[in-house]
């Protein structure tokens, strides 16, 4: 019954993992030829690989798991789904419905542990509830502001039969969806944006999911703003645009956090607002005499920052809303996009390239070199993650995938191979530091096995990397468990799992080997020996306002 | 020595206090408290009273929530709870006119109980050991009540939380 309400909604593949309580639904999957399922090696991969499959194809990713510790490997792939408003459905195993509370075997109390990263959940009972759940869960993981959905249903209602009803309609009174735009205070905001002296527009993920790339784009020419995107709402405008700030945030360009930092009116379109966009909150946009939030969700309206006018929309329909009212442009204009102008001379993107190591930017520049717009490229955590934020000029949505607001390290591998399934068009790109690589490694498995084209670029710095860079600039320099150099020869461990591998320890040989790896069909992987002492830059220091960056010292 | 303060009566919250007071009509279910809860507890909020019962619709219930919104803007907790898909409806009481009720039941040791009859105290039951009352008033009337009880040699107390209703005219 469950498999058929998977393929009533369209389901192409399935990430699991089978065990005593989820036996029932494995014994008929092979009566479903058009569910493929995927085996992964543990969980929290096959939750990582939901993720990267529904970033990457725009549609929802599905789990399977079965009860007690598997459905409990799911937590961190459904919490970092849930940060950062995937939708997934994830589908665990329960007891029966008779022992749920007497401390079965494999029994969890899933729903408890669980409801605190997922959007919504069910416990499923009884079988006259499952078609209905199962078509509501989509409903509300896909909608609005999206996010994971776990069903957790009884091993006895699993093996139930029951006649087949397909719901019709769905009634969900307490699922309130924000569609409409307010039209007043869409006028007020555009008017306020083209009045301003020095307006900057910064863009998150809202503006991805709700597919506002050309709106925005119109937005920002039609009022002459800057448009900054958040490490999440990377590719919802294009880098090499004259109006793009890059990245904003903590490590955000330089010339970028000058702009908030002086701005007089500042939009915020489909995001969050997060200490990682604030930095020190009492000191963000000091400047701005009117901020304007766009969002889906209600509750992010003055969780961080009050706006003085609130858009509770849809990114995409609130920007068109917003299009006609824009008028004529305040003439200082040209004078505030001359000084961002000035700023991005003063500031930079640097990095050294002459000690003699092979540096983690070289690698990137090369990638994408290479790649253009025409890759995915899915980062783990820590420094890896912002080299290839920052290092990319992405100009299309959808091509960077990284876990933004968990910060999950070992996303990278399982979040790759499910993109690849879910964009079997573009070559996809794993790029991840040793530390996050080893957590989730057991995975290269299911590349080999599915001989996915997933090339894995290793910034193999001999530590963790982002940890040791913030123990030396605000933790006086003490270098604490951060030493990697006992890790396995990464050549050799992917030959154990079937799948070539190249190192890399110089710049002449960086070339060469993504030869290798675009020649090879399947999964590669080149372990680049960097510099271990490179770090991010720039960097707010921790604690500090935006306006204390302090960047890439000017290498001879 | 510690020293034992008395602690400080319940206050009516008015709009400048942190304290909200929400009623919600949510989806009767196994998780429903749970979640309620669980997304109080998760913004840093803190529940200062609630009281839970059937509602007139079948399959839902009523909630009243005393909350401290803490550090947060004060319209983030009915924010953070219309987020949940079991909870229907909520309405932020604070500051409005409204009925606040709540209930306290009492054993007292002493038998000479006309201080509590006068107040509107009721008698559930009587035994050897004491006289067993009821009162519900107003949280600032019944937390008077409770100082009174004191004066009776309290055997036993049970507070409620409140019930609330918008008061029209």
């Amino acid at each position: 019954m469950i498999l058929e309400a998977l393929e009533r909604e369209g389901v192409e593949y399935i990430f699991g993992y089978p065990g005593g309580a989820n036996l029932p639904i494995y014994q008929h999957l092979h009566e479903h030829p058009k569910l493929k399922h995927i085996l992964v090696r543990h969980e929290q991969g096959a939750a990582h690989m939901a993720d990267g499959y529904a970033r990457a194809s725009g549609k929802p990713g599905v789990v399977f798991a079965t009860s007690g510790p598997g459905a409990l490997n799911l937590v961190t792939g459904l919490c970092t789904a849930y940060m950062d408003s995937v939708p997934m459905i994830a589908i665990t195993g329960q007891v029966n419905s008779t022992q749920v509370g007497r401390d079965a075997f494999q029994e969890s109390d899933v729903i408890g542990a669980t409801s605190s990263v997922t959007k919504h959940s069910y416990l499923v009972t009884k079988i006259d509830q499952l078609p209905r759940v199962v078509h509501e869960a989509f409903h509300i993981a896909t909608t609005g502001r999206p996010g994971p959905v776990l069903i957790d249903v009884c091993k006895d209602v699993q093996q139930a039969e029951a006649e087949r009803v397909t719901p019709e309609y769905l009634e969900i009174p307490g699922y309130k969806l924000n569609g409409h735009v307010n039209l007043d205070r869409a006028r007020q905001a555009a008017q306020a944006l083209g009045r301003a002296e020095r307006p900057v527009i910064l863009a998150g993920h809202g503006v991805l999911l709700s597919h506002a790339e050309r709106e925005l784009m119109q937005m920002a020419e039609a009022a002459a703003a800057p448009v900054g995107t958040t490490l999440l709402g990377i590719g919802a405008f294009p880098v090499k645009h004259p109006l793009s700030l890059h990245m904003t945030g903590f490590m955000g360009t330089g010339w970028c956090l000058k702009a908030v930092q002086n701005a007089d009116v500042l939009m915020m379109v489909g995001m969050r607002v997060d200490d990682r966009v604030t930095a020190k909150l009492s000191e963000f946009a000091p400047n701005v005499k009117t901020f304007i939030h766009v969002d889906i969700d209600e509750s992010e309206m003055g969780k961080n920052v009050r706006p003085h006018i609130e858009l509770v929309a849809d990114a995409r329909l609130a920007l068109e809303a917003m299009l006609p009212h824009v008028g004529k442009v305040e003439e200082h204009r040209d004078k505030w996009l001359a000084q961002i102008d000035a700023w991005r001379e003063e500031h930079p993107l640097r990095y050294r390239h002459s000690n003699g190591q092979l540096q983690p930017q070289d690698v990137l520049i090369d990638m994408y070199r290479r790649a253009k717009s025409e890759a995915i490229v899915v980062a783990d955590v820590g420094q890896n993650q912002i080299w290839a934020a920052l290092w990319w000029n992405y100009d299309r949505p959808g091509l960077f995938i990284n876990s933004g607001g968990s910060g999950t390290m070992g996303f990278a591998l399982p979040a790759a191979i499910g993109a690849k399934f879910g964009r079997p068009d573009l070559p996809v790109w794993c790029v991840a530091g040793e530390g996050g690589f080893v957590m989730t490694a057991q995975e290269l498995s299911v590349a080999v096995e599915h001989q996915l084209d997933v090339k894995i670029v290793l910034l193999n710095n001999f530590s963790l990397g982002m940890v040791r860079q913030f123990q030396d600039d605000f933790y006086g320099g003490v270098r604490s468990q951060v030493d990697l150099t006992h890790m396995p020869d990464f050549v050799k461990l992917c030959e154990a799992y079937g799948l070539p591998a190249l190192r890399v320890e110089k710049f002449e040989d960086i070339a060469p080997s993504f030869d290798a790896a675009e020649r090879t069909k399947g999964p590669f992987l080149i372990d680049f020996r960097i510099d271990p002492e490179a770090n991010v830059y720039p960097i707010v220091p921790l604690g500090k306002g935006l306006n204390e960056f302090r960047e890439a010292p000017e290498y001879a | 020595m510690l020293e034992v303060k008395p602690k400080p009566a319940v206050t009516a919250p008015t709009a400048k206090s942190k304290v909200r007071v929400l009623s919600l009509l949510v989806e009767d279910g196994p998780n429903m408290l749970t979640k309620v809860s669980g997304a109080v507890r998760r913004r840093g909020f803190h529940v200062r009273g609630i009281s839970v019962g059937p509602s007139r619709q079948p399959g839902r219930s009523r909630i009243t929530l005393e909350i401290d919104h803490g550090h947060a803007e004060a319209d983030q907790v009915r924010k953070q709870l219309e987020r949940l898909v079991e909870v229907l409806e909520v309405e932020d009481l604070t500051g409005n006119e409204m009925h606040s009720r709540e209930l306290v039941v009492a054993k007292v040791a002493a038998s000479e109980l006309g201080a509590l009859l006068e107040r509107g105290a009721r008698i559930l039951s009587t035994s050897s050991d004491g006289t067993t009352v009821e009162f519900s008033g107003d949280a600032d009337e019944v937390s008077d009540f409770v100082h009174e009880l004191a004066r009776h040699g309290i055997v036993d107390v049970v507070r409620s939380g409140p019930v609330v209703m918008r008061r029209t005219e």
